[in-house]
């Protein structure tokens, strides 16, 4: 019976939680099919911001760039990320700990001053302004999020397991893929999805290394603030979040990622 | 050194060079011309003279506005990282232990999802939200509700990598010796997640110390916090070293804490 | 096993491709010649239907990059030289630009329209150096006081209505260092580009603390705000505030106040090094020509024209010309001057330390 009570109890509090957490969300997707360009209620139904969005290339394009540039800096960041979760809770060394607060500054200093330092260096160096910039920039702000991420399991899980595979006669990478990897593979997905978020809603960085003309949908969204933050806006987030939530639901039917039991 | 020591220290290489020579290229190098920037009187750019000075340092000490609005973010980032993992925890806690199967992935789905949602949006979502009868908007805990809903799912992410991880075998050996389930969890569960507790508190109150977007939006009158006072100098004026002094302060006091309080997290973290 | 070996390879595949593609876009970008704008957006220069007229008429393509403060537009300047053509300058920013080599002149016998700018703005000493101008006078405009024609039906003639108790809560300000001093300055009765007391205007500044309901740094936010509610009263910019009338049909009245209120002018400037320098005067020519601004002002709502003839195109209730065109009001005006690096630094820490003290 307690344990009724408690089952209970804990499915409410989850409940609860995903009532807090989607609730600007349910508004935000609302206003995308409200009428008033001002966000003003009563509420009346209307597509015209979709069908506007049909023909803001503008908005389209830098979506698209965003999309593009998150692909490609979830795949480096998490592959490199992860190389260094494992190098650095693999072992004990004396630089470690030096090497784990260097994932600070990334954090701590506001990216607008990060954009600065890397505008200048990369005008200085030669780069410049480019997508390619963009992606050098997005790289670097999400390998902490993921070395953290992957390190956090590492951390909890120990090197025991891989150990052990090796006192039976597996060598490393054995060891690695078949033991280590399926342990780890929740954590890197979760990485690999922190370091999307972070690429995807990334605007200092981008705005400030984009090429003139070029733009993502962060950068869009925020120099809109000027000329007018139009419900357009709230229909492509409206998008993005169901086709966002498709693509999760694909990706759960085929890949495990809360562990096998 | 024997050969195995120098196979580990080439492993270690080997793997995280990679990252950190991009990082270096990325982020510590740029940033070391600011902190080059940070000594001088004015950015040395377009011809300007400038002179060595710790002036811009010493402000921060010196200048009520400057060590105010820095106690005030840091005041905040301590609200918000506290309530973030008091909620969190329970959340991963009931996600890794009471959930099973396909529910489990579902739920952690959604929690994830938000994510993908525009910050900005978010944020003027929830002036609507807090607006009218609620009459919370425009007030410091408009901010830290704010912050609080944007970094909850960071703090459930860690939370429950960590707790997910945890052999439920030996939760069950503990209860068969005579453990109640309180004393399992006190004395078993929640030093085991410790990792993702602490790796909450970093990815959460360290970002929140140099928020700038929710205060603005969100906190009206009462969104003046270090964030913004150090996007001004960039944005507002051109006082780039004084911008970066205080940037690199806070690195320092945030570095000096997770310093302090290293006895305790490798104990911990064993 | 398998399917994680295919992941490995087709992650590394696929992350190899993409670097690729990043690195092969720049490349496909760079070749079209286009005219660069370096703008705040919204702002005259990207109204989509004048891009076209511009680009049928002259064959040139407009991309613009956009700024969101002038030490923003200052900084890219400073750090990708060459990028740009046309940036817009508030003409306390030009000298300062000149002298740091990051303007170009303007070469004035191709702008066809030159004649008719007004000449006080157009040969203004902001924009001129050695008989060389440095910009191109473009529109000009009045930082004053915006209110509610529905709450408050009668107008307001002073600027102490910002301080009056009535309003409580329901004042809207901008948060700038640099306004903030100059509306404090007038209330005090100094003057607004070197005010004497400070300690004045600080406690002036301060005594707004039960007034203000909240910032606003764009017209779009004032715009929400004022449509919430928010606002019963607000500082606010003259041409944004026809737009805000016009466009978004909000019940917004405008007034200078007789105390005074700020005086701007923006010029169009021709950046050091522009890869188009020819289709940049060619587009600033279309910039101040009456045809471009008249469409502006009637469909969109702008600042007035610095070109007296394309002001005068304007129909007779237009506020640009109702207000701007009263001679009584523009004489209450105080014109903004360049201030240094070192009073900006000044105002932008009083600013902030009544900002500290609004919080606690």
């Amino acid at each position: 019976m307690a344990r009724h009570i408690t089952s209970v109890l804990a499915r409410l509090y989850l409940a609860l939680i995903l009532v807090f957490l989607y609730l600007p969300i349910v508004i935000m997707m609302t206003m995308a099919f409200n009428t008033s360009p001002l966000y003003e209620f009563p509420f009346e139904f209307n597509l015209i911001w979709f069908k506007a969005l049909i023909s803001n290339e503008r908005l389209l394009l830098s979506s698209l760039n965003s999309l593009m540039i998150a692909l490609a800096n979830t795949l480096v960041a998490t592959v490199l990320g992860t190389m260094a979760a494992l190098g650095l809770n693999r072992y004990e060394f004396r630089a470690r700990p030096l090497l784990e607060l260097l994932l600070l500054p990334p954090i701590t200093i506001p990216w607008l001053i990060i954009g600065v330092s890397m505008l200048i260096f990369f005008y200085w160096t030669g780069i410049g302004r480019g997508l390619h910039s963009i992606l050098l920039g997005h790289v670097a702000l999400s390998l902490p999020y993921v070395i953290i991420v992957v390190g956090t399991r590492l951390k909890t899980y120990g090197p025991t397991l891989e150990e052990a595979a090796a006192t039976l006669g597996a060598k490393p990478s054995q060891a690695f893929w078949r033991v280590t990897f399926p342990v780890l593979a929740p954590s890197i997905m979760a990485a690999a999805l922190f370091a999307f978020a972070v690429s995807f809603d990334q605007f200092v960085i981008s705005y400030f290394l984009a090429p003139p003309g070029v733009s993502t949908l962060p950068v869009e969204i925020y120099t809109s603030i000027r000329k007018g933050f139009t419900p357009e806006i709230n229909a492509i987030s409206t998008l993005i979040i169901l086709v966002s939530m498709g693509i999760m639901l694909v990706v759960a039917r085929y890949y495990r990622f809360g562990g096998e039991r | 050194m024997g050969g195995a020591a120098v196979r580990q220290y080439r492993g270690i290489i080997a793997l995280t060079a990679p990252a950190y020579l991009w990082l270096a290229l990325t982020v510590f190098l740029p940033l070391s011309a600011m902190v080059y920037f940070s000594f001088l009187t004015q950015a040395p750019i377009g011809g300007r003279a400038a002179e060595w000075t710790p002036a811009h340092y010493i402000a921060f000490f010196t200048k009520e506005v400057y060590w105010r609005n820095a106690w005030r973010s840091f005041e905040l980032g301590i609200y918000v990282t506290s309530l973030c993992l008091l909620f969190a925890y329970p959340a991963a806690l009931i996600l890794a232990k009471h959930v099973k199967g396909r529910w489990r992935e579902a739920l952690f789905l959604l929690v994830i999802l938000p994510f993908w949602s525009n910050a900005l949006v978010r944020t003027f979502s929830w002036t609507m939200v807090l607006r009218g009868d609620v009459g919370l908007l425009f007030t410091y805990w408009a901010i830290v509700i704010g912050l609080i809903h944007a970094y909850l799912p960071y703090a459930i992410l860690t939370c429950y990598i960590s707790l997910q991880s945890i052999d439920d075998t030996l939760i069950e050996a503990a209860r068969s010796l005579g453990a109640s389930p309180v004393q399992a969890f006190l004395r078993l569960t929640l030093p085991l997640s410790t990792p993702g507790i602490v790796a909450g508190v970093i990815l959460i109150f360290v970002p929140v110390i140099g928020s700038f977007m929710e205060p603005r939006i969100l906190g009206g009158k009462n969104a003046i916090m270090l964030g913004p006072l150090i996007e001004n100098q960039f944005t507002a004026v051109f006082n780039w070293p004084l911008g970066a002094a205080l940037s690199f302060i806070i690195l320092a006091i945030v570095l000096l804490i997770l310093l302090a309080a290293s006895p305790f997290l490798r104990r911990q973290l064993q | 096993m398998t399917i994680l070996a295919m992941t490995r390879r087709t992650a590394l595949a696929a992350a190899a491709a993409a670097v690729l593609c990043a690195g092969a876009a720049p490349a496909a970008l760079s070749q079209s010649k286009e005219l660069r704008v370096l703008n705040w957006q919204g702002y005259g220069t990207d109204e989509k239907w004048a891009l076209e007229n511009f680009q049928q008429q002259t064959g040139i393509k407009v991309v613009h990059d956009y700024f969101n403060s002038e030490q923003e537009m200052l900084t890219k300047l400073r750090t990708s030289p060459g990028t740009y053509d046309v940036v817009l300058f508030n003409n306390t920013f030009v000298m300062d630009a000149v002298n740091e080599g990051l303007i170009q002149p303007i070469d004035t016998s191709k702008i066809a329209h030159f004649a008719d700018l007004t000449p006080s703005l157009r040969d203004s000493e902001r924009f001129v150096k050695d008989g060389k101008h440095y910009a191109v006078s473009w529109v000009w405009g009045v930082t004053s006081i915006a209110y509610s024609t529905e709450k408050l039906p009668t107008p307001p003639d002073s600027i102490e209505v910002l301080w009056d108790p009535a309003n409580a809560g329901k004042v809207g300000w901008r948060d700038d260092a640099i306004e903030s001093v100059q509306f404090a300055s007038l209330a005090t009765g100094q003057d607004m580009n070197a005010p004497s007391d400070m300690e004045k205007v600080k406690a002036k500044l301060q005594a707004l603390k039960p007034q203000i309901k909240t910032f606003w740094s764009s017209e779009d936010e004032w715009n929400k705000y004022f449509a919430a509610g928010d606002y019963i009263i607000a500082t606010y910019w003259s041409g944004s505030a026809a737009r805000s009338k016009k466009a978004f049909k909000l019940p917004v009245g405008f007034m200078v106040p007789k105390e005074g209120a700020i005086g701007w002018f923006d010029g169009l400037a021709i950046a050091t090094n522009a890869p188009n320098p020819d289709s940049a005067h060619a587009f600033i020519d279309y910039m101040v020509s009456p045809e471009f601004y008249v469409k502006w002002d009637t469909d969109v709502g702008a600042p007035a024209s610095a070109n007296a003839r394309a002001n005068a195109a304007l129909p007779e209730d237009a506020m640009n010309r109702a207000i701007l065109g009263d001679p009584e009001v523009v004489k209450r005006l105080q014109w903004m001057a360049p201030l240094s690096d070192e009073q900006r630094k000044a105002y932008q820490e009083l600013w902030d330390s009544v900002k500290t003290t609004f919080a606690q």
